[in-house]
């Protein structure tokens, strides 16, 4: 008895069948990388309101430059690379709403981004909600997504020394962190 | 400050993001097998990590529903850019058009012969579509065939049919079936998952909607959801009318029971839930969803035959369908 094989297109197959309009090629990458790229997204913005809107952007702006895919085998840290470029702009979005507010209010006050209450679960989401976000955009991608130090320097265009010292003070403070909230429980 | 217990401490970090390498890599590797302190700092950051990388829950309907959303706008950007070209694209179109005019009379003068037939497939630009606010359309060429897949919103469609083949009608796919265009202007309105409406300018088209006999409607004549066949004439059998009331206030009652038997595992349930949702509902609005979930419940409880037999049924009412791909991989 012969099994049926089915063959499973890679990434780079996809991306080629997207580049040409395809739309089922985006809907198996969605389905294969989805999960992966929510979660980037989700830790990284302490799990704001607008994950499935910055979700959606990262797969649209994917899509429409499929054209441009190197062609390695696996995607995710292409998608994630897009996504980091989303939450790059969206920062910019923010601080330029809080320059605004703060000139209106006239006074000095530290300006809190109300996407900081989140609501996290877990002890390690608590943790990394401590975390500044350029920290844990860094600590993500490092310790989650496998970049290497070289790949997140390039994708966030900051020196490498940078990224070490980042991870460095992100791993202190996420266990500072864990630390307190052991002794807490 | 107190003092590290073991000095190559720091290291531990360093090879983790591969600043040691070569020698002093192998070195450290050496050296961690005998140095507990080491060793546990590996372990302590490695466990960090491992607890960032679980999965975060998410809910299965909500993604379907981002995943949905996410092609038709990827499908409406497509659509968008055909319909608005480049500043430069329409004055360099009418020189092409201009040149090639100019060349045509001159061959024309030459030889009055008949030109063989083009095999080119007809031109995207022989069909003018005015869409309303609300459309959602995509167009595309399928061998010969213009097709337009209409989700919902209204359409109205000028084809000029300017090579004479049969077999180069225009297709426009409904949510509930299809419409061929035999050389027209019309108006096509769906909604909420069906047709609601066909009024032909000029020409005739043919409206073949599912478990219905096809409906031929001339100049002048229209079709509505409520009317089942066009006045004058009556050019082709015609069904009595569907029911036209609408959905029961418990369909959104019946999808979220069969969406937590679906969350809590129970797949058969799931799939019986969804079956009985679709018998009740076939018109709801969340039917295509309620179809696409009965084959994934089916398939995660292992019913290989009756997984097909609905992925068939799915395949059958939704010809145009976001999940058609998965769908067909799941019928097989």
């Amino acid at each position: 008895m012969t099994a049926r094989r089915t063959k499973v297109a890679t990434d780079a197959e996809l991306i080629a069948r997207l580049a040409t309009g395809e739309i089922g090629a985006l809907g198996e990458l969605y389905d294969r990388h989805q999960a992966a790229v929510f979660r980037f997204l989700t830790r990284a913005t302490n799990g704001a309101e607008d994950v499935d809107d910055l979700l959606h952007q990262t797969f649209l702006a994917a899509a429409k430059s499929a054209g441009r895919y190197d062609g390695r085998s696996s995607c995710r840290p292409w998608l994630i690379g897009i996504a980091v470029q989303h939450l790059k702009r969206r920062r910019q979005s923010f601080a330029r709403l809080f320059a605004v507010l703060r000139s209106l209010r006239d006074r000095r006050t530290t300006i809190v981004d109300p996407r900081s209450s989140l609501q996290a679960k877990s002890d390690i989401d608590r943790a990394l909600a401590r975390l500044s976000e350029a920290k844990r955009i860094t600590f993500l991608m490092a310790e989650v997504e496998g970049f290497s130090c070289a790949e997140i320097a390039e994708t966030l265009n900051v020196p490498i020394g940078t990224v070490w010292t980042r991870l460095h003070a992100a791993r202190r403070e996420l266990r500072d962190a864990l630390g307190r909230e052991g002794s807490e429980t | 400050m107190s003092k590290p217990a073991c000095p190559r401490l720091f290291e531990v970090e360093a090879m983790r993001d591969g600043r040691l390498a070569g020698m002093e890599r192998a070195s450290f590797e050496r050296h961690m097998k005998g140095c507990a302190t080491c060793a546990r700092e590996a372990e302590a950051l490695e466990t960090i990590a491992r607890a960032a990388r679980e999965d975060v829950v998410q809910d299965e309907l909500r993604v379907r529903r981002a995943r949905t959303r996410l092609l038709a706008a990827f499908d409406g950007s497509l659509v968008h850019e055909e319909r608005r070209p480049t500043r430069w694209l329409l004055p360099a179109a009418s020189l092409v058009l201009a040149a090639g005019a100019v060349v045509v009379w001159r061959v024309a003068g030459d030889d009055p012969a008949p030109a063989p037939p083009s095999p080119s497939p007809p031109s995207l630009h022989a069909t003018v579509i005015e869409a309303d606010g609300a459309a959602l359309y995509s167009r595309k060429l399928d061998g010969r065939r213009e097709r337009v897949v209409l989700e919902r919103g209204t359409l109205r469609i000028a084809v000029e049919h300017t090579d004479g083949r049969d077999d180069a009608h225009l297709l426009v796919t409904l949510p509930d079936g299809e419409l061929e265009d035999t050389g027209t202007t019309f108006t096509v309105t769906a909604a909420d998952g069906r047709t609601t409406h066909v009024a032909v300018e000029e020409g005739s088209v043919v409206l073949r909607l599912h478990e219905r006999p096809p409906i031929e409607l001339r100049a002048g004549e229209s079709w509505s959801a409520s009317i089942p066949a066009p006045s004058p004439p009556p050019v082709a059998a015609t069904a009595p009318p569907r029911p036209q009331s609408p959905p029961p206030a418990d369909a959104s009652k019946d999808f979220r029971d069969a969406m937590a038997a679906m969350n809590a595992g129970d797949h058969r349930g799931a799939a019986a839930r969804f079956a009985q949702f679709l018998e009740a509902h076939p018109r709801d609005a969340r039917a295509e969803d309620a179809a696409y979930l009965r084959v994934l419940a089916l398939h995660r409880a292992g019913a290989e035959e009756e997984r097909k037999e609905a992925a068939r049924l799915y395949l059958e009412r939704h010809p145009s369908g976001f999940r058609r791909a998965e769908v067909e991989r799941l019928a097989e």
